[in-house]
């Protein structure tokens, strides 16, 4: 099937990084090609072109990443700043890249966020292996392996290597204790905006409009991607709280410019503060729709399994998808956002605690206490 | 419990990095008991500790009304700015009354506000004293004088003055929006929410409590409160709280939690846990396809001979005669064995009958 131009004619071009889909039948041409693809960036399914999330886990329950010319949109909860953990990973893994990164949010000094970024966890080639050999060890002593078959642990672990070695170029993982390197900071390609006060919505599409287009402008060398990252969009600190329509026209155009360039655009927004008709607007113009919830305490303790090392819960609403009419259906729509070892962050499907089969408790309840938006979770 | 942390957090400030706690109290036409519990909060803030400061905003109620409320040794802790007396400017021989009191005429215009606001607070704060915390009455009212964006704005602006310590206002639910309280429930740290104890009477139904019992909800109401930690875990109170003459009482209802979380635990059919004896039984099984590194013949045992079969035979490694023989000494542990008989055994092997023909149809 040829790229999705088929169907109906679009004005947009797409981003340069997609290939036709004849090559990506071949699996041999994919690879060779990999060296003429900008760091960070990877071919998948189809022809499209992805850029890591900064999550390695959220990459997997996408299929692949976010796709470059995409708008993802993170609803936020109000209750909790975990669409912070999402955006931090997302520009670190930018940063990392070095690719272009424009910032904006509702800050007086949003050039003071940089400096929360995590820094990419660090791994010595010959520590690394000698953590794989002695995490077998510990294993072994955890389980009890028939005798017949420990003597395929030694090659797991060199096979396991050798793909931890290549998924490190394309999405590392990050932690959370660690902030960036000052020097990645001060980098020529990080631009920050404040949305405060008296921001104008004109102004801002005029800065992601030169952005992009700074983007495509470099000649003989393939351009580099870049990451447009808009925290709060219509937070009430902002100068363009409650116009509606000029905040949907401005997404829609950032959209298109998005869809027609090499960057990938993250959108947060705190859906409650606007009203329902504006905000199944906003959900619709999104390609791809995640948003975060808030655990109240306690009540689902006994409800889920590994409840003290959650922060939260990520809802994955739509998956884009380029160059193809086959929609992506996910094992499980409802993830919970952990920290592994306090440094860094995992996705993890949620486990429910066996349960009576008579009495068929509903799990979708919440107590009775907890605030008028019910929390439904999928398993 | 849950009114002796919000006073706690409104006394204590914000932590060094962050914008300062806000408290948002919300009520309805339902339990409209909200003033009594600002006023509970205010004289508690004041009396509690001899440093806290508070610039009070007042709409709604005359400053008088509040100044009677205080305890005249606190007074002048307390300034009020009063938009009660003549917020539009319509006398214009009106002047304040008292050293503590500064009349505003033009509420319409928020900057003004906001500036009287952080004046009255770095007069009451000047003589090196730490920061104020500022309590306004009922965000209703602005919202009457100035749109809701500007309002916000200047509520934000507040929380990140360095020399404001804490904010709180009142706010009735049912006069605005959705979207508007959500608004104002996104820039606060603290929601607290009051509920009716007694429900609206459903006509339909004859067992709902009748008409008068409505009165309870003037005096009685269900506390709730929701607390945003910096975790991002939210930590969620419910209590009861009574009023008579003046004075709030706040009691917790363990009654209500309970009954709740056992609605949320499922009835679990069977003990995940094992008990300490079942520990060890478990330990002490040895399983059949470890290697038992004794140099003898390993065999798997299938299942195929039966046990007394392989007992007779010495060089096979039978799993319960060895570990019989390691812990003939040991009396105390009780091993646990494995006993498997293979289902194929019962069955004739290869046969031709159809076991469909058993049916008789």
């Amino acid at each position: 099937m040829a790229t999705g131009g088929g169907q109906q004619p679009r004005p947009t071009r797409p981003s340069s990084f997609s290939r036709a889909s004849s090559s990506s039948f071949s699996p041999t041409s994919s690879s060779s090609s990999s060296t003429s693809l900008p760091p960070g960036v990877r071919i998948g399914a189809n022809g499209a072109a992805f850029v890591s999330s900064g999550i390695p886990d959220l990459d997997r329950i996408l299929g692949g990443g976010f796709l470059v010319g995409s708008v993802v949109m993170v609803m936020e909860d109000a209750d909790a700043p975990h669409h912070l953990l999402l955006l931090r990973n997302f520009m670190s893994q930018g940063i990392v890249h070095g690719q272009s990164v424009l910032f904006a949010g509702p800050m007086m000094e949003p050039r003071s966020f940089l400096g929360t970024l995590p820094a990419p966890v660090v791994q010595k080639e010959g520590l690394k292996l000698k953590h794989d050999t002695s995490d077998v060890q510990d294993k072994e002593r955890g389980l009890r392996i028939a005798w017949q078959y420990k003597k395929y642990f030694g090659e797991q672990t060199a096979v396991d290597s050798h793909n931890r070695d290549k998924k490190q170029e394309f999405s590392s993982d990050f932690d959370l204790r660690k902030t960036l390197e000052r020097q990645l900071l001060n980098s020529q390609n990080i631009e920050c905006i404040s949305t405060q006060d008296t921001f104008d919505l004109p102004k801002l599409l005029n800065h992601c409009l030169t952005f992009v287009s700074k983007l495509s402008m470099k000649d003989g060398v393939n351009s580099n991607a870049g990451r447009i990252a808009i925290q709060s969009l219509c937070a009430p600190q902002c100068g363009y709280f409650e116009k509606d329509w000029d905040m949907l026209s401005f997404i829609r155009s950032l959209r298109a410019m998005v869809r027609s360039s090499n960057a990938v655009a993250v959108i947060t927004f705190p859906a409650s503060v606007l009203s329902n008709s504006i905000s199944k607007r906003w959900q619709h113009l999104a390609d791809t729709l995640l948003s975060v919830r808030a655990i109240p305490d306690k009540d689902l303790a006994k409800l889920l399994t590994g409840y003290q090392d959650m922060l939260g819960f990520l809802h994955v609403h739509k998956v884009a998808q380029f160059n193809s009419q086959v929609p992506v259906i996910l094992d499980a729509s409802t993830y919970s956002l952990k920290l592994q070892k306090r440094k860094s962050l995992v996705l993890e499907r949620l486990n429910q605690a066996p349960v009576e089969g008579s009495s068929g408790v509903s799990y979708a309840t919440s107590g009775s206490c907890s605030s008028s938006k019910g929390s439904v979770l999928d398993f | 419990m849950a009114e002796g942390l919000i006073v706690r957090s409104l006394r204590d400030g914000s932590l060094p990095g962050e914008h300062a706690p806000a408290l948002c109290l919300q009520d309805s036409l339902l339990s409209p008991a909200s003033h009594p519990i600002f006023r509970h909060l205010l004289t508690s803030l004041l009396s509690q500790s001899k440093s806290t400061r508070v610039v009070l905003v007042a709409f709604h109620r005359s400053p008088s009304f509040y100044l009677s409320l205080l305890d005249p040794a606190s007074a002048p802790r307390i300034r009020i700015l009063d938009c009660y007396s003549d917020p539009l400017a319509w006398n214009p021989q009106s002047h304040s009354h008292s050293s503590l009191l500064t009349l505003l005429t033009n509420v319409n215009d928020l900057t003004n506000l906001l500036s009287s606001i952080l004046h009255l607070a770095q007069d009451l704060g000047s003589p090196g004293n730490g920061p104020v915390a500022v309590a306004i009455d009922s965000v209703t009212h602005m919202l009457r004088h100035a749109p809701l964006p500007s309002v916000l704005q200047l509520l934000s602006n507040l929380r990140s003055h360095d020399k404001i310590l804490s904010l709180f206002w009142l706010i009735h639910t049912d006069l605005h929006e959705p979207k508007v309280i959500s608004s104002f429930e996104y820039i606060s740290t603290m929601v607290a929410s009051l509920e009716p104890i007694v429900q609206l009477p459903d006509y339909a139904n004859t067992n709902s409590p009748s008409i008068t019992s409505l009165d309870e909800n003037y005096s009685k109401a269900k506390f709730n409160v929701r607390l945003k930690r910096r975790n991002g875990r939210v930590k969620l109170l419910c209590e009861e709280l009574l009023i008579e003459q003046g004075s709030v009482k706040f009691s917790s209802v363990p009654s209500v939690s309970s009954m709740v979380a056992q609605n949320l635990i499922p009835k679990v059919q069977f003990n995940l846990q094992l008990s300490d004896k079942e520990r060890m039984d478990r330990a002490n099984v040895v399983l059949p396809f470890e290697h038992q590194g004794n140099g003898q013949n390993i065999e798997i045992y299938d299942g195929r001979r039966s046990l007394t079969e392989s007992q007779k035979d010495p060089t096979s490694t039978k799993i319960g005669g060895l570990s019989e023989q390691k812990r003939s000494n040991n009396n105390n542990s009780e091993k646990g064995e494995i006993h498997y008989l293979r289902d194929s055994d019962d069955e004739q092997p290869d046969s031709d009958e159809d076991p469909d023909d058993d049916l008789d149809i």
